[in-house]
């Protein structure tokens, strides 16, 4: 435990029944009068861009602009795109909804506008910006990324073919509006890859070692509303205090990890997911109790206290102290047993059938220059890696 | 009156440490990238001519090293001010001090917030592997212990001794013609 920390969160968050009708408001009261919507083709079919509207239209606030059209990729010409937009309607505020992708390229796209100029490149990087940027909300539809309350970006840069990050406290939103009707049509292996993506978060936040007591609070409270709801969810689509549990949980668990980080599972699956082209929740549900294992040693203590969020009150006070940390591991596999029976997500990298056993070599050593492996409790090596990947080979 | 004193002497004390512990690193990492194979395959990973800067805000010290190529490394000095690629930045003289005097962990310090990475993460990350091994096989096992996450367990005295004998008779050798050297100049 750190014996030092920050922990920072200036986000409002706005949740729950009728929450989207609060949206209005929350423009008029900072003067917005021309905002825009960021957001993809795939929000617009399952008809989720209807209820905001509807909801600030009946206020009197109309939208200046609406993209639809951010890749599941989004790159810098994207942004590009939008930015001119924005500044050929004259808009004043930015409006993400979607999930990862949609935003992080308002994200990006408020920089361009804020700061002027074509050129996102010029940002990227840790601590380039040094003021507040236009006023921006997130309706996040996915439970899981946790974007809404992080202070990064990634956006791909299709020229150069590289990667570019954008860290700064000034990316996040005034706002965050979680709405439990947005993701209440989400598909059942997206719910269940999304709510395995927070799991994470909260998991690594708790157990890695920038963890803190702040973090801590976000992470078991995430922890326990997944815990409760996620195979609720799977079983009955329709739950709409269960779609909110988890919406609630992604956020709790994004501002746990964009405070105290996350650690090997997320090292493998971003190499995993650059490699394989995989989705990021299904890399962290495929690598979880793996790398729980491996670090098993370095945080037996809390992943017994775990124990008592995952499964409650009755499991954690039978289970012997000594047992608790290997009984939350198994907990999670059987979690994704439940999945797997539910809506066939993999469990195993064999499972996937889109990953080849040749590019073990490949992903083991992009996870070692990973950020996230820095925060993990075990220095793993290029062979512990390694090892780790045969494992979850299945 | 004398109290203030001796705060700023010892303020003074740990610039000048800080200072002299940047200086033994950027020797000791010319030195080790001579002979050390996993440092040399680590600092291969790096593009040829990058920069590394560690440094401390707002004005220094500071240390910066070379990838000549090949994974040899070159230390530019203490004063160099030429383009960077890859920084890593203290926010306070006393954060640099907790993790050059061993009482905080490089990870930890990442942790903590202590400092600012500027550039590519994933060279960072490759960096903060070669500044492990450098402690590792510098250190007396016991504050090395104290400085890095996991003692490599197949560092056994037969590599690490004469390592380390190596590393300090090099850098030995390259401070006192650098001291030297500055004498002459001033
Ligand atoms: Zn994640």
């Amino acid at each position: 435990m750190s014996r030092y920390y920050e922990f920072f969160c200036p986000v409002k968050v706005i949740a729950g029944e009728a929450a989207l009708e609060h949206l209005p408001y929350e423009l008029t009261s900072i003067a917005s009068v021309r905002p825009m919507i960021v957001t993809d083709a795939g929000v617009r079919a399952a008809g989720l861009l209807e209820p905001v509207i509807a909801a600030c239209t009946e206020s009197d606030v109309t939208f200046a602009a609406i993209y639809d059209e951010v890749p599941p990729d989004s790159s810098t010409t994207t942004v590009r795109e939008i930015a001119n937009l924005y500044r050929q309607q004259q808009c004043d505020a930015i409006i993400a909804i979607g999930g990862g992708s949609s935003i992080d390229t308002a994200k990006a796209v408020n920089i361009l506008v804020s700061e002027g100029g074509d050129d996102i490149a010029a940002y990227s990087g840790a601590g380039v910006l040094t003021r507040p940027l236009r006023p921006f909300f997130v309706v996040p539809t996915t439970a899981g990324t946790g974007s809404e309350v992080t202070s990064v970006a990634v956006i791909a840069d299709t020229e150069r073919s590289v990667k570019l990050p954008f860290t700064s406290s000034f990316l996040l939103p005034n706002a965050a509006i979680i709405d439990p009707r947005m993701t209440l049509t989400l598909p059942p292996h997206i719910t269940a890859a999304t709510a395995m993506d927070a799991l994470t978060h909260a998991t690594e936040a708790y157990t890695c070692l920038a963890r803190n007591p702040l973090s801590d609070a976000y992470a078991t409270a995430a922890i326990k509303k997944i815990g409760r709801s996620l195979l609720a969810v799977m079983d009955n689509p329709d739950d709409v205090q269960g779609r909110l549990d988890l919406a609630e949980a992604s956020t709790m668990a994004g501002i746990a990890f964009s405070n105290s980080m996350v650690g090997l599972v997320h090292s493998l699956g971003h190499a995993t997911g650059a490699i394989c082209h995989l989705p990021h929740g299904l890399c962290m549900s495929l690598y979880l109790p793996y790398v729980l294992e491996y670090n098993l040693e370095d945080i037996r203590e809390p992943l017994s206290e775990l124990l008592l969020y995952l499964e409650g009150p009755e499991v954690w006070a039978a289970t012997p102290a000594s047992r608790r940390a290997e009984t939350t591991i198994s907990a999670v596999r059987h979690l994704r047993d439940e999945l797997h029976h539910r809506c066939e997500l993999p469990r195993t990298l064999r499972e996937t059938g889109k990953v080849k056993q040749s590019q073990l070599d490949n992903i083991a050593r992009q996870a070692l220059d990973d950020g996230s492996i820095i925060y993990n409790p075990r220095e793993a090596s290029l062979k512990d890696v390694r090892s780790l990947l045969e494992k979850a080979w299945g | 009156m004398l109290d203030s004193f001796s705060r700023s002497a010892a303020r003074r004390a740990r610039r000048q440490y800080v200072g002299l512990m940047f200086r033994f690193m950027g020797h000791a990492l010319e030195a080790i990238s001579r002979f050390d194979k996993t440092v040399i395959d680590e600092a291969r990973g790096m593009p040829d001519g990058l920069v590394f800067q560690m440094t401390v805000l707002p004005s220094g010290p500071a240390l910066a090293i070379e990838h000549t190529g090949d994974g040899v490394l070159r230390y530019l000095g203490s004063r160099y001010d030429g383009p960077v690629d890859l920084s890593i930045r203290f926010k306070h003289l006393a954060h640099a001090f907790l993790v050059l005097s061993f009482q905080e962990k490089t990870v930890e310090a990442f942790a903590n917030d202590r400092m600012v990475v500027d550039g590519d993460i994933a060279l960072a990350v490759r960096m903060t592997r070669i500044l492990n091994r450098l402690e590792a096989i510098i250190l007396p096992r016991l504050i090395a212990r104290r400085a890095i996450k996991e003692y490599p367990a197949e560092l056994g005295l037969l590599e690490k001794l004469p390592g380390a004998i190596g590393v300090y008779r090099r850098v030995a050798f390259s401070m006192i013609r650098d001291l030297r050297k500055e004498a002459l100049s001033q």
